[in-house]
């Protein structure tokens, strides 16, 4: 089985255990980067897609702390700043997603199930392009009334998508993360 | 000491680990991801498509050479009253696969799966059947970012086809985009035909954009249209890139010039 075979790296080489796992981790994050620029059939609605590194972080920070969930939005960020245009920079929004996210503290509250993350990652889909949104107010440059017009369209549109695909990056991640050892407990 | 030492063990590998991964990500950052556009259009390379899908693109051409007809047409009625030295020089353009869209939801740009090693520049002009498409914004050696005429931030100077008034335009998202005029009172109907202007900076002149649909003269400071693209931006899937030169006007439909007898005075030469 694949799972022992694992298991058997582990025991003889103990020392590739952080590289797999934070190596299956660098992974998951550049996949979530590639898959942004593409728009695929039944992923898309009205030329917008999901936010896959939104989704990421809002997986990553569920079980952590505050400061792991800001690491973890600010490194994306700047990641996805590089991927399109980096002002006004997006490591603000997903910094804050981490935080909050990680405030929650879900698992007092809410039982683990795929509803409870889609929601979750709903809400913070909505406040990202809100706070992206009142970064272009302050920049300037574009009209006030364009940018709000706007931002309900892409609000609305991103949050359903982003919610749907959730569990697809979630539960890999987390069941990875668990097997690991890697998600501390809060 | 000890202590020091005692905080490394504990947090040592995930301190190290934070560092690298934030170095790696302001790398990417000052670099605008030349690496992670690089490794997008190797992953995506079996789906680039292949140029089949003409049927689809030829009701877009139509609409363009049309629009280039009423440019040319009007163009030439002005240039008859000018006495003057006119070089007509075919451009070679760089047909590229558009292989993605942007990273987030706020730019209106596309990835194009050729860079430069093909000779694309940043600043080159982006053209698609139907019309200008829009800049190349960043570049590496097999892919280019192109920013399109459709996002808020792209400024083109325009102007009428038929009555030459002139005004800067914006993109508003989707294929639609807003034109404020210069005069107070333009001479613009729905259904007209807009192009580059000479002002541009951007952009050579008399590059076909698009069409009129609505025009409100009320509009304070400048009076506003708003402007179709005639390019189908939002299904695009090839486009063609030419270095900004100033002789693009019409790169398909300009004959090559007949050369010039060298016996023949040239315009500096005369007195």
């Amino acid at each position: 089985m694949k799972t022992s075979a694992l298991d058997d790296l582990f025991d003889r080489h103990p020392i590739s255990r952080p590289f797999v796992s934070w190596g299956v981790t660098v992974i998951s994050v550049l996949l979530c980067l590639m898959v942004l620029p593409t728009r695929l059939p039944g992923m898309e609605l009205a030329g917008i897609g999901p936010n896959w590194l939104l989704i990421w972080v809002v997986a990553w920070s569920v079980k952590r702390t505050m400061f792991q969930g800001a690491m973890a939005g600010l490194i994306l960020g700047l990641l996805q700043d590089g991927m399109t245009s980096p002002f006004p920079t997006h490591a603000v929004s997903l910094v804050l997603v981490g935080v909050l996210t990680a405030r929650l503290q879900k698992q007092r509250y809410i039982e683990e199930d795929f509803i409870s993350v889609a929601l979750i990652v709903f809400g913070m889909a909505v406040l990202a392009e809100t706070v992206t949104a009142i970064q272009f107010s302050l920049q300037g440059g574009r009209s006030l009334v364009e940018i709000w017009t706007y931002h309900q369209f892409i609000a609305l549109s991103s949050a359903i998508l982003s919610s749907l695909w959730a569990p697809i990056v979630y539960f890999p991640l987390n069941r990875w993360w668990e097997r690991m050892g890697l998600v501390d407990s809060v | 000491m000890y202590a020091l030492q005692r905080w490394w063990e504990r947090y040592g590998i995930q301190s190290v680990l934070v560092g690298v991964a934030l170095g790696t990500a302001l790398f990417v950052r000052q670099t605008q991801g030349g690496v992670l556009l690089e490794t997008y259009q190797l992953l995506t390379r079996p789906f680039h498509g292949k140029p089949t899908q003409q049927d689809r693109l030829i009701n877009a051409q139509t609409q363009e050479l049309q629009q280039r007809l009423i440019e040319l047409e009007s163009r030439n009625q002005r240039l008859e009253e000018l006495l003057g030295f006119v070089s007509a020089k075919k451009v070679k353009g760089v047909t590229a696969p558009v292989i993605g869209r942007s990273a987030d939801h706020w730019w209106q740009q596309v990835i194009l799966g050729r860079g430069s090693q093909d000779g694309i520049r940043v600043g080159s002009i982006v053209l698609s059947p139907g019309g200008l498409v829009g800049r190349v914004s960043s570049v590496t050696s097999d892919a280019s970012q192109v920013l399109l005429l459709s996002d808020p931030s792209s400024r083109v100077g325009v102007t009428i086809s038929r009555s030459r008034y002139m005004g800067f335009m914006r993109g508003k998202s989707a294929n639609r985009a807003v034109m404020e005029f210069f005069e107070k009172v333009p001479d613009v109907r729905r259904g007209d035909v807009v192009s580059t202007s000479p002002f541009s900076q951007l952009f050579p002149a008399g590059i076909p954009i698009g069409r009129i649909e609505s025009v409100d003269l009320n509009k304070s400071p400048a009076p506003e249209a708003i402007i179709e693209l005639s390019a189908p931006i939002n299904y695009l899937e090839w486009a063609t890139v030419y270095p900004n030169s100033a002789n693009l006007g019409d790169p398909q439909l300009t004959a090559p010039s007949a050369p010039i007898p060298a016996s023949a005075p040239s315009p500096e030469a005369t007195p």
